[in-house]
């Protein structure tokens, strides 16, 4: 057709469309699905911080119950992994297929790894009787670093799958649209842990 | 490369359809599918919820009396065809758990979010086919989970559908376990098929409207069903979270609601309500928006004040974040935050009264046609502004000091949501019919059923508003146990006669609904003589919806402009064309 | 619409060392002997500045437009009235 060469980058909004939000598809509706992500960190965060302020007494003073050096080092860990992401991301923008790989294989193996420290860090508190039905301390660390934790698993497969994709050449510097989408998930899971990390462990 | 935008051309979408049975039915992205599919869902849902309601009104009404049926439920549910307490409570539960969400809200937001959306801006399907199939394929077990709870040991879920701790949280006090925890799991599956769908309808709008079709030129329905579509996706989530907290507090022995050990009951009533009350707007601003295509159509004149009604749904969305509180003012709450959900719970009627006068002025001096969706539309004014009123006396704290929990608060309900979302519901499917099925239901059933239907509601739901007045409490099994309310037996048995007749009535709509598709009439693209971007496309449209990308040229309710041969002016039609040959005027 | 890629990335090594450096600075203030009240503000204060940089620069909305921007923190203002009224049934 002779129009061919003017066909806009997929990585922009549709030309065929009224102005949008000025972001192809994909990347609206991950921003999108993580407002609602917020919501839900909302209800269960929200919560905990509520329950604080209905009984101060239930929780104890930072690091007497849970280990604060190894969360550190796992908060010091995904803050990297997040690094990678957005490296990767860099990388395919400017078409290194090398570099994507690499920097997914370091994103996906250190959010892997923060998931065992955090299951190595649960085996050690219920072997001390700190369990979720420990009053209103255990129930709302468990869930809120739970679910977390859940966020963080789905990121690792949706990530491995990336990564897969990745290594069969599928995302180049016209089209890494999976790539991007990918990393909003991760940043935010990151971001979450953020918070998390201080009001739960260092308060 | 040119650094100058080359003209659009239209896009041409390949309109050959080489999909199996199972990819076109069961597994389909086409979002035209998937709203039927759950409308086929939801009709289910809703019969299973009024049979629900007639077992609640035959106890009601006649207290303690083996029920026409009964013998056919365990002994469990019904000892000698007489109906237990405890089934009870799981009756009042289950009718308002599936009517909300399952029947109700994938009605509005399921059925006509999906059908309605890209036909009516004029994309070929949603933002994200594949992500609607999930949508709908994670409804399904949802709803089977809620049904299985029928079946377990301890029997269903017991705790009212707004399902409040520590009633909820804790087995002993219900004797319910696993069902209230089949409760809890399946609307949190629910709840996600809801986000991702909200994520889908959001992305649409925001991103696939047609060339030409700016944002005030949507039609109210699209509209409605956006701004509905913000609020699922950031109210429902609080709803999942209070859900994971309640069913841990069930099944892992946390105590987020239970109060020994320091859980906070009022928690559970905070989360619910800011999720709750989000929701009802939910379940009532897609049927404004239908509504509001339906009177302006039927009238033959554009909505009266459309931009202001922009600007209503947008602050009825907005404001309805900060009135929970007003179904907690009995709880024990601060008062203080009391007063000021007072504040904002009055304010909130201002957009909606705006949104009234604006149907009113639309019929003033319009060339009114009663066809079925118009006198369905017209209805559920009329009831809307019953039940809104309804509302503002429950607005007061004091005065909700002694309606709250009352059959005055159930008549409320009932008018905004039955005479309000239901009827609007009705008309909707009557109109989109055609385009959905490419047949016409027959309008002598359907005016037939919306007379019965009309008279027997507002005999089962007006008498509530007495009801409740007189001290009637909401959810009890037995009336007659109470001294002051023997007096209003009479009126029970009234209101359950009525009930039942309501129910049959419902028939007609069944006949008609099932019985047009086989032998309806065949529809024309546009029966309606409608503006909307949907009739200029075949009954039913094909996948990908036009072989062309429309243009949009003109606002969404060109009805009697005078710049056509024709009373109607479509959304797509350029104007240098030549106008449609003149053709007889479509019999309705 | 651009035709070039935006080249120039930002300096993501040295976001990451800010939050590093933000985070050895939480750890020591958490155990610091002042008094709870200002240990809350400064710790949330902290908190707040990383998630804040891990949003303008990882998930790049300080290159993107004022739309999406203020589509991202829509709803937050959601989330600080449903805690901040819930807590008042605790503190008033």
């Amino acid at each position: 057709m002779a129009h061919a060469m003017t066909h806009a980058s997929v990585m922009e909004p549709s030309p065929e469309a009224e102005p949008g939000a000025g972001v192809y598809n994909e990347k609206l509706g991950m921003w999108i699905f993580l407002l609602s992500e917020i919501m839900f960190f909302t209800a269960l965060i929200g919560s905990y911080i509520i329950l604080r302020f209905a009984h101060p007494e239930a929780w104890a003073a930072p690091g007497k119950v849970l280990n604060i050096p190894v969360t550190a080092v796992n908060t010091f860990l995904l803050i990297c992994s997040s690094v990678s992401m957005v490296k990767a991301y860099a990388s395919i923008a400017d078409g290194n297929q090398k570099m994507l790989r690499l920097w997914l294989v370091l994103t996906v193996l250190m959010g892997a790894t923060f998931v065992g420290i955090q299951a190595y860090e649960y085996y050690h508190l219920i072997e001390k009787a700190f369990v979720p039905s420990a009053g209103l301390y255990g129930s709302t660390f468990y869930t809120m670093t739970g679910f977390h934790g859940f966020h963080v698993t789905m990121g690792v497969i949706c990530m491995s799958f990336v990564t897969w994709k990745a290594f069969r050449g599928r995302y180049t510097a016209a089209d890494h649209r999976g790539v991007e989408v990918i990393g909003l998930y991760w940043h935010f899971v990151d971001l979450v842990w953020i918070i998390l990390f201080t009001i739960v462990y260092l308060i | 490369m040119a650094t100058i935008a080359p003209p659009v051309e239209p896009a041409v979408h390949a309109l050959v359809d080489d999909r199996t049975f199972l990819r076109k039915y069961i597994f389909s992205t086409d979002h035209k599918i998937i709203g039927i599919q759950f409308l086929l869902m939801s009709l289910i849902f809703l019969l299973i919820g009024g049979i629900l309601a007639m077992m609640m009104r035959w106890q009601l009404g006649f207290p303690g009396r083996p029920m026409p049926g009964g013998g056919l439920l365990p002994e469990t549910m019904a000892s000698g065809a007489v109906i237990l307490p405890e089934f009870y409570a799981s009756l009042v539960t289950m009718h308002g758990t599936f009517m909300v969400f399952f029947a109700i809200m994938p009605l509005l937001v399921g059925v006509f979010g999906n059908y309605l959306i890209p036909l009516k801006i004029g994309a070929p399907d949603m933002a994200f086919p594949r992500l609607n199939m999930a949508s709908f394929w994670l409804a399904v077990p949802a709803g089977l989970l809620m049904i299985a709870g029928f079946f377990v040991e301890g029997g269903h879920a017991a705790a009212g559908w707004t399902g409040y701790a520590p009633l909820s949280a804790n087995p002993e006090y219900t004797g319910v376990s696993a069902g209230q925890q089949l409760w809890c799991l399946s609307l949190i599956i629910l709840g996600l098929s809801s986000i991702l769908g909200a994520v889908n309808y959001i992305s649409t709008v925001i991103n696939l409207r047609a060339p030409g079709m700016t944002w005030f030129r949507m039609p109210l329905s699209i509209w409605s069903l956006f701004i509905t579509a913000i609020l699922v996706l950031l109210a429902m989530p609080i709803l999942s979270g209070a859900l994971i907290m309640l069913l841990f507090d069930q099944s892992l022995g946390t105590h987020f609601f239970l109060p020994a050990d320091g859980g906070q009951p009022i928690l559970w009533q905070h989360l619910f309500w800011f999720f709750g009350h989000p929701e009802v707007y939910i379940l009532i601003l897609p049927a404004m928006g239908m509504v509001s295509d339906i009177i302006s159509n039927g009238a033959r004149k554009p909505i009266f004040g459309y931009h202001s009604m922009v600007f209503a749904i947008m602050s009825i969305g907005f404001l309805g974040w900060v009135v929970w509180g007003h179904h907690m003012f009995q709880s024990g709450m601060n008062p203080t935050l009391g007063t000021t959900f007072m504040v904002s719970t009055m304010l909130i009627s201002v957009p909606s009264a705006i949104k009234v006068f604006n149907w009113l002025g639309t019929l003033w001096g319009g060339s009114i046609k009663f066809t079925v969706p118009m006198l369905h539309a017209c209805a559920f004014v009329a009831m809307f502004v019953i039940g809104g009123l309804s509302g503002v006396f429950m607005a007061s704290p004091p005065l909700d000091m002694y309606i709250h929990d009352t059959y005055f608060i159930v008549a409320h309900l009932h008018y905004v949501l039955f005479g309000g979302s239901l009827f609007a519901i009705f008309g909707a499917i009557t109109f989109w019919y055609p385009k959905m099925f490419g047949r016409m239901m027959s309008p002598r059933l359907g005016k037939l059923h919306f007379f019965l239907t009309f008279v027997f509601y507002n005999l089962v739901f007006f008498p509530m508003h007495q009801l409740g007045l007189q001290g009637h409490m909401r959810r009890i099994y037995d009336p007659s146990t109470y001294e002051f309310m023997k007096p209003l037996a009479g009126l029970n048995r009234f209101i359950t006669i009525s009930a039942f007749l309501l129910f049959a009535s419902q028939l007609l709509f069944l006949v008609n609904f099932i019985g047009s598709w086989f032998r309806g009439r065949k529809a024309e693209p546009n029966p309606w003589d409608d503006t909307g971007l949907e009739w200029t496309t075949p009954s039913p449209p094909p996948h990908g919806n036009w072989a062309v990308t429309p243009r949009v040229y003109h606002p969404p309710y060109e009805f009697g402009s005078g710049r056509t041969a024709e009373d109607f002016l479509p959304q797509d039609r350029k104007l240098d064309t030549p106008p449609a040959p003149a053709r007889a005027p479509a019999s309705r | 619409m651009e035709q070039v890629a935006h080249r120039k990335h930002p300096n993501y090594i040295g976001v990451f060392i800010g939050l590093a450096v933000l985070t050895g600075v939480e750890l020591t203030v958490a155990f610091l002997p002042w008094s709870k009240r200002t240990l809350i503000l400064l710790l949330i204060f902290l908190a707040v500045w990383k998630a804040v940089m891990v949003a303008l620069y990882f998930m790049h909305l300080k290159f993107e437009s004022n739309r999406l921007r203020i589509l991202a923190i829509a709803p937050l203002p959601l989330a600080v009235i449903m805690v901040t009224a819930v807590i008042t049934e605790y503190v008033w």
